[in-house]
């Protein structure tokens, strides 16, 4: 009864997705389930791998390859709101390949199986 | 009854309509979650409470009317409606909304309410 979902609101040049991301080490670390990261509004820039973040700032999507390769945490992308900012899972295909392809209904499954929702 | 499900969800609305997206964007989630039929309730508390107010219209401003759809909520199965009496005071606004079944709530009391749901997700 150790389950989390965590939602991602905030973009990859805000110091909150530091926080996200620091909160979901914290609790990978500390053994908590993650069933995913569900990325929302402008949570999902962080999936577009054609963002450049100066090499002096943080690098979230650094962060979020590690996390993935390490604990095969579900990032789960709202595909309206990532066509809205440039996302394109076709022609372009700028996506980097770790985060899923979803919708809005993929959030009701993750607020289904989580005992808890924590959104950022 | 529908407080007594485990997965109760609440959508807490803090957000004017028409400045940013953040309103459309909580809609979009309620929809969903109401067509999944997962029990949802909707708040409005602070500039939220604009998003209840009659006779606005964002196609003047170019921006799409999106508190149009807020008259589908029963479609949606969408019944719990709730919005804080101090926000709306605050404001100088009155009870008259674009939409039936909006229950005015005291802050202790919408405080208390919110707090039975077992996610909340804030716009």
């Amino acid at each position: 009864m150790n389950k989390l979902a965590v939602v991602v609101t905030t973009p990859p040049y805000s110091n909150l997705s530091v926080t996200a991301l620091e909160y979901i080490e914290t609790a990978l670390k500390s053994g908590i389930e993650l069933v995913g990261v569900f990325f929302y509004q402008d949570g999902v820039i962080h999936a577009n791998q054609q963002v450049q973040i100066a090499s002096d700032e943080f690098q979230c999507l650094t962060q979020w390859q590690a996390l993935q390769l390490t604990y095969k945490l579900p990032l789960h992308l709202c595909i309206t709101a990532g066509e809205k900012r440039g996302l394109n899972d076709e022609d372009t295909n700028n996506i980097h390949p770790i985060f899923t392809v979803s919708g809005l209904g993929e959030l009701v499954e993750l607020a289904n199986k989580a005992d808890r929702v924590v959104q950022f | 009854m529908s407080n007594t499900f485990s997965n109760l969800t609440a959508i807490l609305n803090s957000k004017a309509p028409f400045s940013n997206t953040a309103g459309k964007d909580a809609l979009d989630i309620a929809l969903i979650f109401g067509s999944f039929e997962q029990p949802t309730s909707l708040f409005f508390q602070g500039d939220g409470v604009w998003q209840l107010i009659q006779e606005q219209n964002g196609t003047i401003i170019s921006v799409k009317d999106y508190l149009k759809t807020f008259a589908a909520f029963e479609f949606y199965d969408l019944e719990n409606i709730y919005v804080c009496q101090e926000s709306l005071i605050q404001r100088g606004l009155t009870t008259d909304f674009h939409i039936d079944n909006v229950q005015v709530l005291a802050k202790g009391d919408f405080a208390k309410k919110l707090a039975i749901h077992h996610t909340i997700l804030r716009f």
